[in-house]
């Protein structure tokens, strides 16, 4: 080997040295905050309040206690807003913003205020609003341990897990009812890109690709939904191996919706992650083609990979389809960070 | 829906409210196939959610003597009665679905629209080749029924699913799949190819061609090294 090669391949280990451990201390950054958050909230809450809020970290039956179902119909672990004084909402509010990226975070807001709408347009019904939704953490909050934050109620529920420097946002809900809704004049979709991103990959492909894409039978509901953990099922649809590098990247663009809720180290490895499966990963749509312009599709569709399950599922309940979407995200090979090598 | 269900469906949604949280008019019936759960056989899951406008209908097939319990007796009467509406064939051949387990919600919960009975059945696979063609038929409740089925991915890779085919509510469903084990070669690589359109032969052919291409590679690399 000569001396130049030598010098290159020296440069190329100390870059590779740094890169990692940039990455290193930014992913440290980020569960250090959350940490420092869960640790900032725990401290506001009294010794009751504290065992509401704690459970063990091996608490199975906490950990599948989740539903897109309304709290009362479902009952969730933890602490609910309602119970909290201002204090601590907001303590309890900036843990989960804290593991959360900002797009991410402004999306359960709105999932939230979403059902302050359906409380206030369902005649104050006491089962919706922003008041009911609980948070519980599993585990104690550390920068070295595995521990998990949940955060849910109607038509959402994450299930964080931290460990060291991963994240794993694996299986989270959102939905949305209504879908469209004004607040303080603006106009608020808070699943609108899941469904035009979809539209628009859809509309990118051609006739054989839509022939491929779209199912022949009609999907009721979510398939994998709450109590399905960690099962897959055969995979339909277009494969992505068959698409051209735009409608790919089209569709890492709509995946992101629900792997970018999550802060963004965490979301920059789990996004790597799905775009080396990307020829692996499917994308099935069953029901209308196109949307009223303003308004959310009322097809289901799904997008399955080798870690990956996403399903969206516009409802009949209630009346429009398109104003009532459940959709789920999960990693069947690693759901609520199990899988010790998984990003 | 009959004309008569939809007006029951209309006067309990406004007499119960929260119409928009419940599943209403409509009996979710959500089959999950299961292929290697034991290679004998074939298992099936299913999940049963009647919605809050029909489950009084539906709970009043299942607490026969309507005294608003539902007995262990009841509940395997009512199971049976699922099992006997369906249809699971492979390869033309009936099979006789055995009911493992039932789980049922509490009558509150299903009066809310909420309940899931939970349905688990398995039936001994008929011994045969490879290559295999399941069929799933439901027809329980058709007239409120709202059908989801699917097949849970073999954790085992002798096992490959081919294709599968539905109607537009899924009350049917077909299964075409391989379990590799019991293939030959040509058909082996067939299936790992891909192609799956060429017959016995050619792929016979491409595998050999392809072995001595390797075998030419290699014997190429060993010459050069012993040149340098």
């Amino acid at each position: 080997m000569t001396i130049v090669s030598i010098k290159a391949f020296r440069a190329l280990l100390a870059l590779a040295l740094v890169g990692s451990s940039l990455t290193a201390v930014s992913a440290q950054t980020a569960t250090t905050r959350i940490v420092s958050a869960a640790n900032t909230f725990l401290s506001t809450l009294d010794a009751a309040q504290r065992q509401k809020v704690l459970y063990a970290f091996n608490d199975e039956k906490q950990r599948a206690t989740w539903s897109n179902l309304p709290t009362s119909f479902v009952p969730r672990g933890g602490l609910s807003l309602k119970e909290m004084n201002a204090a601590q909402r907001t303590a309890a509010m900036a843990l989960v913003s804290s593991a959360l990226s900002p797009r991410g975070y402004e999306k359960v807001q709105q999932i939230m205020e979403g059902d302050q709408v359906l409380k206030t347009k369902e005649g104050n019904n006491p089962i919706f609003g922003k008041d009911l939704f609980y948070i519980s953490i599993l585990g104690k909050p550390s920068e070295k341990d595995p521990w998990m934050l949940q955060f849910g109620g109607h038509h959402l529920a994450l299930n964080i897990t931290i460990d060291g420097v991963r994240g794993v946002l694996t299986p989270t809900l959102t939905g949305a009812q209504p879908a469209l809704f004004t607040l303080d004049g603006k106009t608020v979709r808070p699943l609108g890109q899941e469904s035009d991103k979809a539209l628009a990959l859809l509309n990118a492909l051609d006739d054989a690709e839509k022939k491929q894409a779209i199912l022949s039978y009609k999907l009721a509901d979510l398939v994998l939904g709450p109590g399905q953990d960690g099962k897959t099922i055969v995979p339909e649809g277009l494969k992505a191996s068959a698409m051209t590098a735009p409608q790919r990247a089209m569709l890492l663009d709509l995946i992101s919706e629900w792997a970018d809720i999550i802060h963004q180290s965490a979301a920059e490895a789990r996004m790597a992650e799905l775009k080396a499966d990307i020829v692996e990963t499917w994308f099935a749509w069953s029901g209308p083609t196109t949307a009223t312009p303003g308004n959310s599709i009322t097809a289901y569709y799904r997008i399955q990979g080798p870690h990956l399950v996403i399903e969206y599922a516009p409802q009949t309940l209630g009346g429009d389809p398109a104003m009532h979407v459940h959709t789920m995200y999960r990693d069947p090979t690693n759901d609520y960070g199990r899988s010790p090598t998984a990003k | 829906m009959s004309k008569t269900l939809a007006i029951v469906a209309v006067i309990v949604a406004l007499l119960v409210g929260p119409a928009s949280a419940h599943r209403v008019d409509e009996y979710l019936q959500a089959a999950l196939i299961s292929l290697d759960t034991d290679k004998d056989h074939v298992e099936v899951f299913l999940r049963l959610t009647p919605g809050i406008a029909v489950s009084s209908i539906v709970l009043a097939s299942i607490d026969t003597d309507g005294d608003g319990v539902i007995s262990d007796a009841e509940k395997r009467a009512y199971a049976e009665r699922v099992l006997a509406d369906l249809s699971l064939s492979v390869n033309g051949q009936r099979l006789t679905p055995k009911l493992v387990s039932v789980d049922f919600p509490q009558v509150e919960e299903m009066k809310e629209g909420l309940g899931e009975i939970q349905i688990a059945f398995n039936a001994a696979l008929p011994s045969g080749g490879s290559n295999r063609t399941l069929v799933f038929e439901n027809h329980h409740r058709s007239r409120i029924a709202a059908y989801l089925v699917n097949c849970l991915t073999p954790r085992d890779r002798n096992i490959r699913v081919l294709a599968q085919n539905r109607n537009e509510d899924q009350s049917f469903y077909q299964l075409y799949y391989v379990q590799a084990d019991a293939l030959s070669p040509p058909l082996y690589l067939k299936w790992w190819s891909g192609l799956r359109g060429w017959n016995g032969w050619a792929a016979g052919a491409a595998f050999s061609l392809f072995a001595a291409l390797l075998l030419l590679f290699r014997q190429s690399l060993l010459t050069r090294f012993r040149g340098a």
